[in-house]
């Protein structure tokens, strides 16, 4: 990965007029889509009488009534400490399996791998209602239901074929020569794999990783169906919210584990960003 | 024996200190002896699956109040999403070893969640564990019922609701109209619809509208129409278990139900639950066909509501071609029948769906009993009062009118069919006439 | 004579080297592969089962062989086919829409200055957000009453809208949430795809005196095809999958115009427990999903052969 590859058309001291017209507009489009954000945070320190005025207020008495009340339910925490280990174990799981898939189907030629590839990359095209209840069924018979490995796994099945086809296609742009002479110098396959090829992969893999981890992270169905209580994650605490047949939907409280749960992801990935932009450019190009 | 002995004692002093409850609970204890209601050293692990909604609020005071009088049961409820229950509730109820012991059915689900043999017969199978003062006669017959199915008695009501009226009072006075009573008919009502869409600030600008409640497309949408069809004497099946809702009565109704959404706040027809309840407690509408049990929210927590108690009226929907109307939705407690702790299983729901749990249900939780005698007892909260009393009227139309949704192994599949029928013509994509056609076609044939 | 002596040696080295490199390939496609075999093969076959079987909900197995019964049942259900129909116009709509839009904010971000990496970061977050809670800012901001969006357009004159109660609306309102939340992650991949185009096709332009858009239109937008079709494909397989943003943000209403295809097959699953019927709709779905992708990736494949 040279420098070159790098330097973008705009990589010049100074911004030209169309640059900076440019800098306005991605400026403007952010504040766009930020919006919805914004008011989502906006509601979250609203109490309950002040989100549905009409016409919409700006100004208003701030509380932290809404955060204070979530946290204060108790099975919060615990379900926070559970979206975070299973969107994670998950995360690095696919990320293993995934890579390994990847790189057999960019690198050895394997007799059918190419199909094998688009089977796994269709596998994706299953209606995940239709899997969940005999997921289900299978974790019931094994006794794993309410059980983080159930989840994890499950995830695993639709975060594998993504990891895979976006890692082929970074495998693909390495040149061929670095494991060729990483296998001359006596490495084997494993080894000119796991020294050479990951080491130089790892922004590719991070930026994977936070993809994987954001998709696990929001994910509701399966978290419904496999678990009850001791695997339960954040996405059921927040549709529980939503769906109070006794108190409507409290907005309030919605927008503030909204918020709460937006916020380690963002940190995550503010962390890896560098990794990130470079892992995807890589590893999307040639999918 | 001693220390069974011991046992009993510390409990029954504990109860008498909590009060009324305790003969309930020194009898059942008496009996049957303290291992099957757990013991300090071994307490019974209950685990119990609710609708999230209220699921949380009894783990948090319902049980902790349970517990005073049962030590010794350990009771975990677990909430689910309602929109995922019953699905959750098949998923666990036929395992060989379900997880859960107790089970929370929202009213139309006791004959798909009974059919598959996972409930007890509760009436007959915990006599034996039955305090004589339980009463069964005293629980009025619509909640009750909620929970039998081919003569089987398989739950008790712990949530009573009802789909009933509420009036603000306020609204009715600015538009000059007398506040309505049960006497009040759907004709009166909708001529009275138009004025009840007001400017009352006088900023010319219509700030008040007549009514919000179900449009949008949502599996509960169809029950307010079904309340408007049985207020006019129809009914969705015919005695053979055919379709009888597709003619004229039906077709009417349906066409009250759109008739509403012309005085209904712009935007209402993606209105559901949530919206309705809003616009209800923001005062922007003098009426609502809303579940009964959102009252204390809409009219007395100041936390929820602009509205104050003294202006907020409930009571059974417009009167029909045939009676008022209202429409049941029950949360019944059952018992799986291969629970290994039937016992403290009864005792948790017994507790609960007594004299003495209903009437600390409605006081603490503000939960609407379905006993005749709480009904007819005095509220602690003077807010109470009224809403008992419309309570028992919407009880007496219901039993009259067979308010309530299908009863069948089946009847979320046709509530759906109906909920799209319904969506379709509110929304206008097909006229009620067509709309309630192909519904009647596809309910058939789901019930062949 | 030696090398006719040698030959059955190096044949039988080769042989197990050539096993030995056999397993050593397979063991790297042999994690993924066993962890998807372990969990997705009974599911898919157990759906194919009760698509051709009639359910027992008391033990969740098929008890009798329906034939296509179930599949008949769903092809003569005009909702199925209304659901299929909202699936095709939301794609129609959100996926080009979803692309062009990425890829055109990505170029506009793809500027060296100092907010560059705090913008791209920001656009994660529209990803990041609950559904079920997206699906509620935005009915909030949409509400003809109280939301922002009217009481913004009214100072230009425009609306008042009944965003989610109109069924063209209602499908627009679906279409811009999903575009909200989807195409920050083409920006985040059109933004590196834009980066790694090599540098010295651009300067050899400038030399030749290209403006900027006889560049971007000759240069830069035929590099990115096939990297345009490679993001299609991942947002396509995610977007036909779509239910949650229709079921937070309109319940598949009004009527049932924007009641996709996942939102019906996850009704009758879960709230009419007609799984059997459920089944043979998600059997037609992975079939037509598969039919298109593979016409999908051959079409990217020409493209990138283009390149």
């Amino acid at each position: 990965m040279s420098d070159d590859t790098f330097g973008s058309i705009a990589h010049r001291a100074s911004l030209r007029s169309g640059d900076r017209v440019r800098v306005v507009a991605s400026i403007v489009a952010a504040l766009l889509f930020l919006f919805p954000v914004f008011w989502m945070v906006l509601t979250s320190f609203k109490l309950q009488k002040d989100i549905f005025t009409s016409p919409p207020t700006f100004i208003f008495t701030p509380t932290l009534e809404n955060y204070v009340s979530y946290l204060q339910r108790s099975t919060i925490p615990h379900q926070m400490l559970n979206t975070v280990v299973v969107a994670f174990a998950s995360g690095i799981i696919s990320i293993v399996a995934g890579t390994m898939a990847g790189y057999a189907l960019a690198r050895l030629r394997i007799r059918g791998a190419g199909f094998l590839g688009v089977l796994i990359l269709m596998s994706r095209g299953v209606p995940p209602i239709a899997l969940a209840v005999p997921m289900f069924l299978v974790g019931r018979a094994f006794g794993l239901i309410d059980s983080h490995i159930i989840l994890i796994l499950a995830y695993c099945t639709f975060l594998i074929p993504y990891v895979m086809w976006l890692m082929r296609g970074f495998f693909k742009a390495l040149p061929k020569e670095l494991e060729e002479s990483a296998m001359l110098d006596g490495c084997n396959r494993f080894g000119a794999f796991f020294k050479i090829i990951v080491p130089i992969s790892v922004p590719g893999l991070l930026s994977t990783l936070i993809f994987c981890v954001i998709l696990a992270w929001e994910e509701l169905l399966f978290a419904i169906v496999l678990t009850n209580r001791v695997a339960s994650t954040v996405p059921v605490a927040i549709v529980n919210i939503a769906g109070d047949t006794v108190n409507g939907a409290n907005w309030g409280a919605l927008t503030a584990v909204g918020t709460m749960t937006v916020i380690p992801v963002v940190v995550f990935a503010l962390l890896v960003q560098k990794w990130l932009i470079q892992g995807l450019a890589d590893g999307a190009t040639k999918g | 024996m001693m220390r069974n002995y011991r046992n009993f004692g510390s409990i029954s002093r504990r109860a008498v200190m909590v009060g009324g409850a305790a003969a309930v609970a020194t009898r059942a204890f008496g009996a049957q002896g303290s291992s099957a209601l757990g013991t300090p050293e071994s307490p019974v692990q209950l685990r119990v699956i609710s609708d999230a909604a209220y699921g949380i609020a009894w783990q948090a005071s319902m049980v902790p109040e349970f517990n005073k009088l049962y030590p010794n049961i350990k009771v975990t409820i677990d909430p689910v999403p309602y929109a995922e229950l019953l699905a959750k509730i098949m998923l666990d109820a036929t395992a060989s070893q379900p997880t859960y012991d107790v089970i929370i059915v929202d009213d139309p689900w006791t004959p798909q969640v009974a059919r598959t043999g996972a409930l007890l017969d509760i009436r007959k199978e915990t006599a034996a564990w039955t305090d004589p003062g339980y009463d069964w006669d005293d629980f009025n017959a619509a909640p009750l019922e909620a929970t039998q199915w081919n003569g089987v008695q398989y739950g008790v009501p712990l949530r009573s609701n009802m789909l009933l009226m509420f009036v603000n009072k306020t609204l009715y006075k600015k538009a000059g109209l007398p506040e309505p009573t049960p006497d009040l008919t759907w004709d009166q009502y909708l001529e009275q619809a138009p004025k009840l869409v007001q400017d009352t600030n006088g900023d010319g600008t219509i700030d008040a509208w007549a009514i919000d409640t179900y449009f949008k497309r949502d599996a509960l949408t169809p029950t307010i129409w079904q309340a408007i069809l049985n207020a006019n004497g129809g009914s969705l099946l015919d005695k053979n278990n055919k379709p009888a809702f597709n003619n004229e009565i039906g077709v009417k109704a349906l066409k009250t139900h759109i008739a509403l959404l012309k005085y209904a706040p712009p935007g209402g027809v993606s209105h559901g639950y949530s919206e309705a309840l809003q616009s209800f407690r923001q005062g922007q509408v003098a009426t609502s066909f809303m579940w009964g049990s959102v009252y204390r929210n809409s009219a007395v927590d100041p936390k929820t509501t602009t509205l104050k108690p003294e202006e907020v009226g409930l009571q059974v929907m417009p009167v029909g071609s045939a009676m008022a109307g209202a429409h049941r939705g029950i949360a019944s407690g059952t018992i799986h029948a291969k629970s290994p702790n039937k016992q403290a299983a009864w005792g948790l729901l017994q507790w609960f769906s007594s004299k003495q749990g209903e009437k600390w249900h409605s006081n603490a939780l503000g939960g609407f009993p379905a006993r005749k005698s709480t009904l007819a007892s005095t509220p602690e909260s003077e807010w109470l009062s009224p809403v008992f009393k419309a309570l028992q009227q919407g009880y007496d139309t219901i039993e009259k009118g067979k308010m309530w949704r299908l009863r069948h192994p089946k009847s979320d599949a046709v509530q759906q069919v109906l909920a799209d029928a319904v969506a379709a013509a509110i929304s206008g994509q097909a006229t009620a006439e067509a709309a309630l056609q192909e519904a009647a076609v596809k309910v058939e044939k789901i019930l062949r | 004579m030696s090398s006719l002596k040698a030959a059955p040696v190096r044949t039988w080295h080769s042989r197990t080297e050539r096993l030995t490199d056999f397993v050593s390939r397979w063991a790297f496609m042999s994690p993924a592969g066993l962890i998807l075999l372990a969990m997705l093969a009974y599911p898919i076959l157990y759906t194919f089962e009760i698509s051709f079987s009639e359910l027992d909900l008391s033990t969740f197995t098929a008890t009798e062989w329906v034939g296509w019964d179930n599949y008949a049942e769903v092809l003569h259900d005009t909702r199925f086919w209304a659901s299929l129909k909202v699936t095709g116009v939301y794609l129609l709509l959100s996926l080009p829409l979803q692309i062009v839009l990425g890829f055109g904010i990505a170029y506009l971000v793809n500027v060296e200055w100092a907010g560059r990496g705090v913008i791209r970061a920001l656009f994660l977050i529209p990803m990041v957000v609950a559904p079920v809670v997206a699906g509620g800012v935005w009915r909030m901001m949409l509400d003809p009453l109280y939301g922002i969006t009217n009481y913004v357009l009214g100072f230009v004159g425009l609306g008042p809208y009944d965003w989610l109660g109109d069924p063209w609306l209602a499908m627009l309102t679906v279409v811009i949430i999903d575009t909200w939340r989807w195409t920050p992650f083409v920006v985040l991949i059109g933004t590196a795809a834009i980066m790694a185009l090599p540098r010295d096709i651009f300067e050899a332009a400038e030399l030749d005196g290209a403006n900027w858009w006889a560049k971007l239109w000759s240069i830069t937008i035929p590099l990115l095809l096939p990297m345009i079709a490679a993001t299609f494909i991942v947002r396509w397989l995610g977007a036909v999958k779509m239910f949650d943003i229709a079921l937070a943000a309109t319940n598949g209403g009004p009527g049932a115009s924007t009641q996709v295809i996942n939102l019906f097959i996850y009704e009758e699953a879960f709230r009419s427990l007609k799984f059997a019927e459920s089944a043979a709709m998600a059997v037609i779905v992975l079939v037509g999903t598969m039919v298109l992708t593979a016409i999908f990736l051959r079409g990217s494949r020409m493209l990138e052969e283009m390149h």
